[in-house]
């Protein structure tokens, strides 16, 4: 009997085709992840005008990627680990690391969808439409915030080991986000917290979505939004690949 | 050059497991050999999961050393786990994804062309030949099982390990288990199996190690262990109906107190 190892890329193959498939039958919930950033989008039609399509464009976004990566990828993640999906892999010849990427893989496909969307959407309703250096940058930025929120998912799903609690804080953190970060858009808190949020995950994302999407506006402010940005994403990555167990036990 | 076919599939060699301060697993020390039905018993909280989680590279020992099909898990773990199946206690797939799709799923990972009509063969073979397009979670507990010891089997390694397989199944579903290791040990397969069933394991292992406190305490055949405990008056105060079998045995060992 001889031993076979497959190739790196042949079992990536297998697992993205599995995990796209899982998410196609999910899609449902998946649904979620375009039709939040889409009511913003349309709800906020009001509000081009007065502030600017970038504006609604970049709020639009971040709500999108704060729900996938706080509803959809934290969950999806710790419901495999508690149903032992994870350790049934681990068993079979293949490198964690294959895992992760293959997850995280169809996490971008989803974001990219989700960008192309709302981009698509905001040109066609609320004829909101951007210089092409700007749907580039608004595309760059926007993954660096889709970074940043898988990342704080992945924060949650290490720190908390069981499915349901995992659940229930990532609903409360991404009700927190958009209430104080939406709210904290629209100047309604004491100028003291509302510094406080623009510098927050959401506030930092925001500010260079709507800097992204008009290059000429691109200031200081933007590239320190950019490196707190880029910080978050490196400590909550760090937190959440070294406290997450392949295990929920 | 040694027969491979007379070397064990599966040594472990002092073998110690840690939870932070709880010693899990005391200096375990076993070997598989192949074309063998190896069970490992013991009491919950024994050590037998903890020992197999070890062989399966799911936990990381304090010291010992583990080598399967001749390959050394710390030195070359992809080798050492491409020549194992695994069945793990709980059937653990993606609910969402059809029987084919999983089969697939770990064809592709393991390195094994799944043409369709092998797919079929192999789905025919376990009488599921309807099931291709069934969820995992729609299929009987039995189905799942023999999905589960297909998928442990679909790159035909040397060693099987099998944790729990029989629990929850009807006898007619046991029974074809039963006949299943017996026709892959008489392929030459080594298999680890771990059982709260004493029936199966002096049905169908060739030797069985009876685990307690982390320890193994006595490795033979199951015949054999009933001539030496025979006598022992533990185990004759266990006999229920006055002929001793693996079970009086067992509880004679390890004794009568329910273990959380």
């Amino acid at each position: 009997m001889q031993t076979n190892i497959p190739s790196a890329s042949s079992v990536l193959l297998s697992l993205l085709r599995a995990d796209f498939i899982t998410q196609w039958r999910n899609r449902r919930a998946v649904m979620m992840s375009f039709i939040i950033p889409m009511t913003i989008l349309l709800s906020w039609k009001a509000l081009v005008e007065k502030f600017g399509g970038p504006f609604v464009l970049s709020n639009s976004l971040t709500l999108g990627l704060t729900t996938i990566g706080m509803m959809g990828y934290s969950n999806s993640i710790a419901r495999d680990r508690d149903k032992g999906i994870f350790q049934r892999l681990r068993v079979a010849p293949l490198s964690t690391w294959a895992i992760m990427v293959s997850r995280l893989a169809v996490q971008s496909v989803i974001i990219t969808a989700m960008i192309i969307i709302v981009f698509v959407s905001g040109f066609y309703f609320d004829k909101i439409e951007l210089k092409p250096l700007g749907y580039l940058l608004g595309f760059f930025t926007a993954f660096m915030g889709g970074t940043v929120f898988l990342s704080l998912g992945q924060a949650i799903v290490g720190l908390i080991k069981n499915a349901e609690t995992v659940s229930s804080t990532s609903r409360l953190v991404y009700t927190a986000f958009i209430l104080v970060g939406m709210l904290g858009e629209l100047n309604v808190f004491p100028a003291y917290l509302n510094q406080m949020i623009k510098w927050s995950p959401y506030g930092t994302v925001v500010h260079i979505l709507g800097s992204g999407m008009q290059p000429v506006n691109w200031n200081q402010q933007s590239s320190l939004a950019l490196l707190a940005t880029m910080g978050y994403a490196v400590i909550f990555t760090t937190g959440g690949i070294k406290w997450f167990s392949w295990d929920s036990r | 050059m040694e027969d491979p076919s007379k070397e064990p599939v599966l040594q472990v060699q002092g073998l110690n497991v840690y939870y932070e301060s709880f010693h899990a697993v005391r200096d375990v020390s076993l070997e598989v050999m192949p074309g063998e039905i190896f069970g490992l018993l013991g009491p919950n909280g024994a050590g037998k999961t903890s020992t197999l989680s070890a062989v399966e590279g799911l936990l990381k020992p304090e010291s010992g050393h583990i080598s399967i099909a001749g390959y050394d898990i710390k030195d070359k773990p992809l080798y050492a786990r491409a020549s194992m199946g695994v069945q793990l206690q709980a059937t653990s797939f993606q609910p969402e994804l059809f029987v084919g799709e999983i089969i697939r799923l770990y064809a592709g990972i393991y390195g094994v062309d799944m043409p369709q009509d092998k797919l079929d063969g192999i789905l025919s073979d376990i009488k599921m030949e309807g099931a291709v397009a069934k969820r995992f979670g729609q299929l009987s507990g039995g189905q799942q099982q023999r999905v589960s010891l297909i998928i442990a089997m679909i790159h035909n390694p040397r060693l099987v390990l099998l944790d729990e397989p029989t629990s929850g199944l009807d006898p007619q579903s046991r029974r074809k288990l039963w006949e299943k290791m017996e026709s892959m040990r008489d392929s030459n397969h080594g298999i680890l199996l771990t059982t709260h069933s004493m029936e199966e394991a002096e049905s169908v292992c060739d030797r069985v190690g009876i685990m307690d406190h982390g320890q193994i305490i006595t490795i033979d055949s199951p015949q054999a262990l009933i001539e030496t405990n025979r006598n022992n008056p533990e185990v004759i105060s266990a006999s229920r109906k006055g002929k001793i079998t693996l079970e009086d045995v067992f509880i004679g060992l390890t004794g009568r107190t329910i273990r959380s």
